[in-house]
């Protein structure tokens, strides 16, 4: 099939995942996305608990796929997203993915996030939460950061807060990510728009559970992100 | 002399000795160390003589000495925890360069966990 994304495609697909305290859940995150063929680029975001040595075990299993860089401290989800998506630049990749590494994401939706990259139909892609699967509180959540990001960067999207992203290559060069915690994902949504980069939104499945929920944007993490969204308008 | 008068004075000469030491450090600015100074200096003469505050207070409408002098402390607590967030904010940002470059020059090899 002409839109059916090649092992070739796949080989030059890195996923971005920043992990912290993510002992627990990540092997089962990498394992799957190095089953399907694609390469990754992990960041332990200064982790506390042993996320860097069940990393190492992965890797020993899939040592070309998957490549480890370590913040010395934490610094948070947008520093570790940041580090990956400059490393990843080593590996010269066609196209760039960024997802959770805390096992939300599931590795069956990367053909379909990248597949508008690799048709020409866009060179951005965010990964899109049905609002009608999520909890109340992160639903709510959620639909104030939607409503920031079209008040304070003047785009209209389904999901901002979605940590499930794709990027051409080319169009990664033109962004800057300065964002250090989970403005990162407005930040990406305006970079995007801002660089008048084609971008789709794609459907995907999000697995909740309560460790996932204790992550990503809450309404403490909204209230953080909404200051830093007036200070980035100085 | 009321006490204050005498104290307040004191702790001016103090902090304008500590602040020129820490100019000829190195460690202020000459434009940090002149504001600094002046600040001191108008502490000391308004604890010897508090009745000026009052003409200071007429001539920006304010109707007491003593509110004139505790908007003007506000001021510069004001500007004081602003220059303190700035400094926060930029040494966070050195940081996190720092941070990402050695983690980007430092890629973990199976190597590196055998040794």
């Amino acid at each position: 099939m002409e839109n059916e994304v090649t092992a070739e495609d796949k080989n030059e697909t890195y996923v971005v995942l920043p992990a912290y305290n993510e002992a627990t859940r990540i092997q089962p995150v990498l394992e799957s996305i190095a089953e399907k063929g694609y390469n990754m680029v992990i960041v332990n975001d200064g982790s506390t608990d042993n996320t860097l040595d069940v990393i190492l075990e992965s890797k020993r299993k899939y040592p070309n796929q998957i490549h480890v860089f370590s913040l010395m401290i934490n610094r948070g989800v947008g520093v570790a997203t940041q580090t990956g998506f400059d490393a990843v630049l080593n590996f010269n990749p066609k196209y760039v993915v960024s997802m959770d590494s805390d096992g939300q994401h599931s590795a069956d939706d990367l053909d379909n996030v990248i597949r508008p990259l690799v048709v020409g139909e866009a060179q951005a892609v965010i990964g899109v939460r049905p609002l009608e699967d999520m909890p109340r509180s992160r639903n709510y959540a959620n639909s104030i950061m939607n409503f920031l990001t079209k008040i304070f960067y003047r785009v209209d999207v389904s999901d901002s807060q979605t940590g499930f992203r794709a990027i051409t290559r080319d169009a990664l060069d033109k962004i800057t990510i300065n964002a250090t915690g989970y403005l990162i994902s407005s930040e990406f949504i305006r970079e995007i728009h801002d660089n008048e980069i084609s971008f789709a939104e794609v459907p995907i499945e999000t697995i909740y559970t309560p460790e996932t929920q204790a992550k990503g944007t809450n309404t403490t993490a909204a209230i953080k992100i909404l200051i830093q969204m007036i200070k980035h308008q100085f | 002399m009321l006490l204050y008068s005498l104290i307040f004075p004191i702790i001016s000469i103090i902090a304008i000795v500590w602040f020129i030491f820490r100019y000829l450090n190195g460690k202020n600015s000459a434009v940090s160390t002149v504001l600094w100074a002046l600040f001191w200096i108008v502490v000391s003469i308004f604890s010897l003589f508090p009745e000026l505050s009052n003409n200071f207070a007429r001539l920006v409408g304010i109707t007491r000495g003593l509110d004139f002098i505790i908007i003007l402390v506000f001021i510069v607590l004001f500007y004081t925890v602003l220059r303190l967030y700035f400094i926060i904010d930029k040494l966070q940002n050195d940081l996190n360069t720092v941070v990402k470059q050695v983690a980007i020059q430092n890629e973990i090899t199976l190597d590196d966990e055998e040794e």
